[in-house]
């Protein structure tokens, strides 16, 4: 515990900081801000993102990135709809969104891991690969509401404490993550791999076994994460998820999951992901058009991979006089 | 170490050779568990071949490694591990982001029902850092420590591996003497705990302090292996150098002019300081030290690569502007730097690409840089060079070690320089070419070239400078003229052995 | 990544992407009647203008060993800027300065950045594609500009009377000669070269890398600049969403067209082919009745094979070497 509570103090001090900041800020100029359902709403709105900020995490920390995640996402809420409507089982069709979007996974981390090609040009290629399959599979046509799994319907709507059962399932996830990230070998393998590429197959880590399994299952989840799209806008069409992945980058550099790996927690993420929907909501209860909001997300990145940075360097190995040439 | 003592690690006749360079010719090394030993050699002696290939780096051509009776697995940094041998190099390589507990069971973090328990690896290493008489906090990340530090952490992982045979190179290189200090205490306590330590280093002072035993090398071989009791330093140094300095290609003596080159109080912190030389035409001024002694970041920063705080260089009596390197090559200084392959040329380039990058502008004619010429320039100075090549179009990685650095010097005296800095330049050399190379020196002195040569080869240093300054972590220490200079003094001087005495 | 390509392996790449394009514009003829009549060509050059300006820029920067993913965001930045200021009742000339000042401003923003701050280009500019594309609707908010001078519009869709080339075209060719030239045959494209190869060396050797680094990226941000202008004339509107995925569409055609995702190697020629090639494969998945998302596959099919393929080849390489050192030593 002493060791999370320390790796907490440093990484996700920024972010945590920036909510208090953002939300108290707003609230003392407008004073609706400071209520309860606007807290619900925030955690409701942000579910998406937050699910697939955890799945993103796994291969950031390996100082990797997957631009995929935004097709896969919209291509599965999309196929959920439209398995369930032809009468498939809910679990049946939730199967078939984790393969898909695991799928995609493991062909991004095959040709990341296994042919060493760079992870932003192969998950730019699968983000347009998947987007077109979906396009052709979907045809223009929309799921609507009648098509929806009456589950997640209801998950969609309903609350738990006066917290959405969409959060509360971020919840669930980042806790499980979070523990397989602290607690299992093949996890902190990856901060490894992510904190020293080089080394790490030095010291025995089966680096390119690890790198696919992390792209799979931030494909699966990714994938898992189409069920939460579809509860929360009842609905899905071939523009579901368009742009997404940059504000899930976005949610997991400004909390604390470091481009350059080998640090960061899901927790992080998650916070990065509610900081990012408090701002949007921030902007509309502050009287700012909502179309600052895209500018300031930008903002914040550079903020957030400046800090990084400098954080990074601030703390240089001390080589007194006589450091090797 | 006691007269019982079984013998852990013994090594016979190793040789190894990459491509024309022959780096092993017979070594021989014999560890005894509980003792340190010294490792000691000149650069290019051959040690650090010896030590990687213990590593499981390199596979020796011939010869035999045997570790406790038994063949020693050669070719893999983990087999090697598994058997029982742990390198701590100079420069450690940790894992920033992880916490020290974390980096010393890096892949193979210790477990309580398949999951990671913290508590008990904290613990573990923990009592290791005790055990050393370390105080340092195991949940701290490895970014920040300083690389004394990194050592200790790199000694601990060791240790949690159950080494029988615990190396370390050059440690101290990057030391204060606090550290030393705490270094040495650490050593000896493995070798109470029955490993055994080979250090390698060219401070004698430390070496006659901690160690039990030793061995020389020199050109490959071993040339002498005895109890430190036994020998005295300048015994050490004999062995060491060996070779008559008069065996390099007899020097002219210099025709010297104006004061070309001018270096006053330089300083940059954490460097160097305090640095205070002139060049004159026509002399090779000689930069000696031990590796990481500030050398190579002086003429960096004179060169204009690095930067530096305070103090002014400048070229027959205009200051030159810092950090820039553009304008120092306008002014007329060349730099033929260290690192040949990452530094010095574009590998995937043809020898004609490599000569002319420096002289792009010249090669213009009516606005269109001329293929044309980029050959003519590198077939000129690969004559004037005596490269051996096949095309003027092939790439540089083919070529061998000494004909690359061949292709820097062109490179650089296409500019046609004021002054030439060399850095190390024949270090990874043939025998052959590093002649050449010496005389080609001489000769472009006397034609009039001011010659700054950085390094660490005593002969050469001896043999080709007219002047030399030893370096010592970073500051002056002392200046010889060709006459005064021996190797004793230089040595002495560069390691401030004597001083502690 | 180390690019170990000889002057020899370009070549084939160079002549590979030449005779894709060949090959795509035959198959195109097959596939439809309309597909080689002078409407549908100027329409394929038309619809490739602002990729190519974009890519000419780019294939300098991915040859240095960097890479700017905000340049559909500048591109549509600038065509924010010269709605807003010609809405606001700048002349559109004056309206047109102004934007190709936004998108060399926003360039030099990502340079500096870059080589100021340290920051990772590929970080960087994932985070100006947000915020630039975000001033774009700071600026025009959901209210696209679409009454611009009809002069304008004309030249922009228009083409140069008795030919079937758009206006732009001429654009496009001088643009691309001079980048040819200057990549192929200067001082300052050798640089450009070397730096891609290794920044360390040609830092070492008096090459300025940082300046140049800088320049590049303004030069980047200009293109996209000028690629804005073409297409507001083009589509005659200035939108807030204009051009999104553009930057696919670049990237893919430059590393299709030879340059290596490492740097140090490529060619214009080859990126001209590529995107040529782009708007010859869309033309005639257009007029084969596929949608437009088989474009996309394409796009991102080329992408990868752009990318898998050095590698297999140097895969074939190694173990052709590898035998024979064998065969060497028996």
């Amino acid at each position: 515990m002493r060791a999370l509570g320390r790796l907490i103090r440093v990484r996700e001090v920024p972010v945590l900081l920036g909510l208090v900041i953002v939300f108290v800020g707003t609230g003392l100029l407008n004073p609706i801000f400071f209520s309860v359902s606007i807290l619900n709403d925030i955690l409701f709105g942000v579910a998406i993102v937050a699910t697939l900020a955890i799945a993103q995490t796994f291969v950031i920390v390996m100082r990797h990135i997957d631009l995929s995640v935004g097709s896969v996402v919209g291509f599965t809420s999309f196929l959920i709809g439209d398995l369930s409507s032809k009468g498939f089982s809910l679990g049946a069709v939730l199967l078939a969104a984790l393969l898909v979007g695991a799928s995609v996974g493991a062909v991004n981390g095959f040709l990341v891991a296994y042919l060493g090609l760079p992870s932003l040009v192969v998950t730019l290629a699968t983000l347009y690969i998947v987007r077109g399959i979906f396009n052709e599979v979907g045809k223009g046509q929309t799921i609507v509401e009648s098509m929806v799994p009456e589950e997640l319907n209801w998950l969609g709507l309903n609350r738990l404490f006066g917290i959405s059962y969409l959060f509360i399932i971020v919840l669930v996830l980042m806790v499980f993550a979070g523990f397989l990230m602290h607690r299992t070998r093949a996890a902190r393998d990856l901060y490894a791999i992510g904190s020293n590429p080089s080394a790490a197959g030095l010291v025995g880590i089966p680096v390119k076994l690890r790198v696919l399994l992390a792209f799979t299952s931030t494909g699966a989840i990714s994938g898992l994460a189409g069920a939460v799209m579809l509860a929360r806008f009842n609905s899905s069409s071939t523009q579901s998820g368009l742009g997404l992945e940059l504000l899930v980058i976005a949610a997991c550099v400004v909390g604390g999951v470091s481009i350059a790996g080998g640090t960061g927690s899901v927790f992080g993420a998650v916070s990065g992901a509610v900081l990012l929907q408090t701002i949007l909501m921030a902007i509309g209860a502050l009287g700012i058009p909502q179309f600052w909001q895209l500018a300031v997300n930008g903002t914040l990145i550079i903020a957030a991979i400046g800090l990084d940075r400098y954080l990074s360097t601030r703390v240089k190995s001390s080589n007194i006089m006589g450091a090797s040439s | 170490m006691s007269a019982s003592s079984r013998v852990v690690l013994e090594i016979k006749n190793a040789v190894k050779a990459f491509g024309g360079v022959q780096a092993l010719s017979g070594a021989d090394l014999v560890l005894y568990e509980g003792e340190i030993h010294a490792l000691l050699g000149e650069n290019g002696a051959g040690k650090s071949t010896l030590l990687k290939s213990l590593a499981g780096v390199h596979r020796i051509d011939s010869g035999s490694i045997t570790l406790n009776g038994n063949s020693f697995q050669q070719g893999s940094t983990r087999t090697a591990q598994q058997q029982g041998v742990a390198v701590i190099y100079q420069e450690p390589s940790l894992f920033p982001d992880l916490t020290l507990a974390e980096n010393v069971f890096v892949g193979r973090h210790l477990q309580t029902a398949k999951m990671v328990d913290w508590s008990k690896m904290q613990l573990e290493a923990k009592t290791l850092f005790d055990q050393l008489g370390v105080d340092l906090d195991v949940n701290r990340i490895a970014r920040g420590l300083s690389i004394a530090d990194q050592q200790i952490v790199e000694i601990v992982k060791a240790l949690s591996i159950k080494a029988q045979v615990i190396v370390m190179d050059e440690p101290t290189a990057a030391l204060s003497s606090k550290e030393v200090e705490r270094l040495f205490s650490v050593a000896r306590t493995l070798r109470d705990q029955n490993c055994a330590v080979v250090f390698v280093s060219h401070r004698l002072d430390e070496v006659f302090a901690l160690c039990q035993r030793m061995t020389v090398m020199r050109d490959g071989a071993t040339v002498g292996s005895d109890e430190i009791t036994n020998v005295s330093e300048a015994q050490i140094i004999k062995m060491m150098v060996g070779r008559e300095v008069s065996e390099l290609f007899p020097k002219q003596p210099p025709k010297l002019g104006d004061v070309v080159l001018k270096v006053e109080n330089l300083c940059s912190s954490g460097q160097f300081a305090g640095i205070n030389f002139e060049v004159r035409k026509g002399e090779i001024f000689g930069l000696a030290g031990l590796v990481g002694s500030g050398r190579s970041e002086i003429v960096r920063a004179i060169f204009g690569v690095d930067q530096y705080d305070t103090g002014s260089v400048s070229v027959h009596g205009v200051s030159l502007p810092k950090g820039s390197a553009s304008k120092a090559m306008a002014a007329g200084i060349a730099l033929v730097p260290e690192d040949r392959r990452q530094q010095g040329l574009l590998m995937p380039y043809s020898i004609a690409k490599n000569t002319s990058i420096t002289v792009l502008q010249k090669l213009i004619r009516r606005f269109v840089v001329r293929r044309k010429s980029e050959e003519q320039v590198g077939l000129k100075w690969a004559k004037t060079l005596q490269l051996k090549f096949t095309s003027i179009g092939d790439a540089v990685e083919r070529l061998s070690g000494g004909n690359q650095q061949k292709v820097v010097l062109g490179k650089w005296l296409a500019t046609d320089p004021a002054v030439l800095i060399v850095d190390e330049p024949t270090r990874g050399i043939d025998v052959g070419t590093k002649s050449e190379v010496h005389r080609l020196l001489s000769e472009m002195a006397q034609e009039g070239l001011a010659i700054i040569m950085v390094s660490s080869e005593l002969p050469e240093v001896l043999g080709m400078a007219d002047r030399i300054v030893v370096m010592r972590e970073g500051r002056q220490v002392g200046t010889l003229s060709r006459d005064e200079a021996t190797p004793e003094k230089v040595i002495s001087l560069a390691t401030g052995a004597g001083a502690l005495r | 990544m180390t690019n170990l390509s000889t002057p020899k392996n370009l070549l084939t790449w160079d002549k590979g992407v030449v005779l894709f394009l060949v090959i795509s514009i035959f198959i195109g003829s097959f596939a439809s009647e309309y597909f080689a009549t002078a409407s549908n060509l100027s329409f394929v050059i038309a619809s490739i203008a602002e990729i190519a300006i974009i890519a000419i820029a780019m294939a300098y920067l991915i040859i240095a060993g960097e890479i700017d993913l905000s340049v559909a965001s500048i591109m549509a930045l600038t065509s924010a800027s010269v709605g807003y200021a010609f809405q606001a009742g700048v002349a559109f000339e004056l309206a047109v300065v102004i934007g190709l000042v936004v998108g060399l401003l926003a360039g030099l923003f990502n340079g500096v950045l870059v080589t100021v701050f340290g920051l990772p280009s590929l970080a960087v500019t994932i985070a100006t594609l947000a915020l630039f594309r975000g001033l774009c609707w700071v600026l025009l908010e959901n209210k696209p500009v679409n009454q611009l001078p009809r002069e304008w519009i004309d030249l922009g869709n228009k083409n140069i009377p008795g030919t079937f080339f758009p206006w732009a075209t001429i654009l496009v060719v001088l643009l691309a000669g001079t980048a040819w030239f200057v990549l192929h045959h200067t001082k300052l494209g050798r640089w450009v070269f070397a730096i891609g190869t290794n920044a360390d060396a040609s830092r070492f050797s008096g090459i300025p890398v940082n300046s140049v680094k800088l320049g590049l990226f303004a030069f980047t941000g200009l293109m996209s600049a000028v690629a804005g202008v073409v297409y507001t004339l083009r589509f005659a509107s200035a939108s807030p969403d204009g051009g999104t995925g553009y930057e696919l569409s670049v990237i893919a055609a430059v590393l299709f067209g030879g340059v290596a995702i490492a740097g140090g190697v490529g060619t214009m020629w080859g990126v001209l082919a590529a995107v040529l090639s782009l708007g010859v494969i869309k033309s005639g998945l257009q007029l084969a009745g596929f949608s437009a998302n088989a474009l996309l596959i394409v796009s991102g099919g080329l992408l990868l094979i752009s990318v898998i393929l050095p590698r297999v080849t140097e895969f074939v390489r190694v173990h052709r070497s590898k035998a024979s050192t064998i065969k060497r030593t028996q």
